[in-house]
């Protein structure tokens, strides 16, 4: 049984359609890594997802059984763009209005275990107004995870955090995705995502254009071979001769994408009187996917 | 990846839902500033309108005073639906005002915190919240009628305004109007629901519907029309101005009767709005 299958969903805000049959398949217990550009669809599918806001068509399943059951419900955590807390109340307070409102039998232990988990055990006096945006966000983290909820929607986590914000976030959702939880997380900091997705969706105009695997995104991301050299005007020319695809990246270095080794890129271009400064071999990230795949190149 | 886990899907009863929610909301209202702040106002107001009316100008003279009996400070001498002078109003339907601008401002905020988001993705439901927030804005109102109670009556007595009185119309004029703060709070609910993306306008509606100037414009147009305008202190003006010094038990029967139905009426029409409307 999937976490979430979601058919033909659409969603009309006045003219504008925001989704326009979107299908989504999320595996229990992955973490699904959900792209896309702003705008794109990504927060309006969240929102239908959580309840927050209808959708015009299409039908939602999560766990099989219909979105709106309130007793599926109860089962998933949700943070949508910041977390839903009043300012001048403390985390520890705020952390027990949810858990009341979720019926926990022992909040109190819940919500220690939450915040250790996030590691804020030392921050739950504060004032939630007076918490750096990275605590905010993992108090967010902390009331989505109240009342072991086995479906996590988080609408861009790790926005606006630091380096060992974002790290502190990411060893958090392993340890979440460890206890068997299914993660739905967007984010626009692929590189973040790219370390911990198990599953991606990539969302355009409302449209899901792609879902693959980390292992299918692994064989889909193609490997090149990326030269440093003095005279570049004049290796492309000779490289294009024979290779099909060469570009030059933003780094200045010149990638060549077809089945071929260093070596044989050295030999050729020494054949032609060039001489490399740099070569390596590599492959593109989920980024330089996501912005081929923008751009129509079809990697 | 695939975990075939068999997941046990368990529902909440209504008694444990409400339960829940009326804790979180009963803990806000404690926990906020706001509601001491309206309780405070709910005392002074009286006590200084009824000293102030007494007390002598610039040139020594004294105005005529605005109330001739304590009560009167807590309710009007007879049942009226459009109000002839300040002091038929300026009794303890202030804190129907006091009381719209309070409940809009404690649930302008579960929007602006972001609270209703964190709430309406768990398994509440729409109903709850409308009657969680109904019964403790009510429970505001009525304590704002306590304090209205000993604020108006200790600035009467220092005023010197006479104490003579009916003691049971007092008690259901009273214990009426505290009845009606259900009524009153279901109102505002309803408004604040239907306008939560507008908070200008939910306080305007509020404040409105409080003084009774929508129901003044209502009864100029029934006026006009010839038609019976006994209806409009029961239904539009939830029967608060019914609950008068000269009342019987049957017009405390009568809050009773009003504030539950517009209780009932508002839950279960503000409860559609939020089930039809996107909800952030």
């Amino acid at each position: 049984m999937n976490a979430i299958e979601i058919r033909n969903l659409t969603k009309n805000f006045g003219e504008k359609q925001a989704l326009q049959g979107l299908n989504m398949t999320v595996p229990q217990g992955s973490i699904y890594g959900f792209i896309g550009e702003n705008g794109s669809g990504k927060s309006t599918t969240e929102k239908i997802i959580c309840g927050l806001i209808h959708p015009s068509g299409g039908s939602i399943k999560l766990y099989g059984k219909d979105y709106t059951d309130q007793d599926v419900r109860a089962k998933v955590g949700v943070l949508i763009e910041s977390p839903g807390c009043f300012p001048n109340m403390t985390v520890w307070n705020n952390l027990m209005i949810q858990a009341s409102n979720l019926n926990l039998k022992n909040p109190q232990e819940e919500i220690r275990k939450m915040l250790i988990l996030v590691r804020m055990e030392g921050s739950a006096g504060n004032k939630y107004k007076n918490c750096s945006l990275g605590m905010k966000q993992r108090i967010g983290i902390a009331m989505a995870l109240l009342g072991n909820p086995k479906l996590l929607v988080l609408d861009e986590p790790i926005n606006g955090l630091d380096a060992d914000g974002m790290r502190i976030m990411r060893e958090v959702l392993v340890d979440i995705a460890k206890s068997g939880a299914t993660i739905v997380i967007s984010s626009h900091i692929l590189g973040e995502l790219e370390k911990i997705a198990t599953h991606y969706g990539i969302i355009r105009g409302g449209k899901m254009i792609a879902e693959m695997t980390a292992e299918e995104l692994e064989k889909n991301c193609r490997t090149f071979v990326a030269i440093g050299i003095t005279n570049k005007d004049m290796a492309k020319m000779v490289l294009g001769r024979k290779y099909a695809r060469v570009e030059e990246d933003e780094n200045g270095y010149i990638r060549i994408y077809d089945k071929t080794t260093p070596e044989e890129i050295v030999s050729y271009l020494y054949s032609e009187g060039l001489v490399i400064n740099e070569i390596r071999k590599d492959k593109i990230g989920l980024e330089e996917y996501y912005i081929d795949l923008m751009k129509g190149k079809g990697v | 990846m695939e975990n075939s886990t068999k997941l046990k899907f368990e529902q909440p009863s209504f008694k444990e839902r409400i339960k829940g929610m009326l804790g979180v909301d009963f803990y806000r209202l404690f926990h906020t500033p706001l509601f001491y702040i309206f309780l405070a106002i709910a005392a002074i107001i009286p006590a200084m309108v009824s000293c102030f009316t007494m007390m002598p100008d610039q040139n020594g003279n004294v105005m005529e005073p605005l109330y001739s009996n304590v009560w009167q400070i807590i309710a009007s001498t007879e049942s009226l639906y459009v109000i002839k002078s300040i002091a038929d109003y300026a009794n303890m339907n202030m804190v129907f005002i006091f009381g719209g601008i309070m409940v809009s401002i404690f649930i302008g905020h579960d929007y602006k915190s972001g609270y209703v988001k964190q709430l309406f993705t768990t398994h509440a439901k729409k109903e709850d919240y409308m009657i969680s927030k109904t019964l403790t804005c009510a429970f505001a109102m009525v304590c704002m009628c306590a304090t209205y109670f000993v604020g108006g009556t200790i600035g009467g007595l220092f005023a010197g305004y006479k104490t003579d009185v009916n003691f049971g119309s007092l008690l259901v004029s009273i214990f009426g109007k505290m009845v009606m703060s259900l009524g009153w709070a279901s109102l505002y609910t309803f408004i604040n629901v239907v306008f939560r993306k507008y908070f200008g306008i939910s306080i305007a509606l509020s404040f409105f519907f409080g003084t009774g100037i929508l129901i003044i414009g209502v009864a100029s147009i029934v006026e006009a029309l010839s038609l019976p305008t006994a209806f409009l202190n029961i239904f539009l003006y939830g029967a608060s101005v019914n609950a008068c010094l000269s009342s019987n038990i049957f017009a405390f029967l009568t809050c009773i009767i009003v504030s539950v139905a517009w209780a009932v009426i508002y839950i279960i029409v503000g409860s559609f709005v939020l089930n039809k409307s996107d909800v952030y």
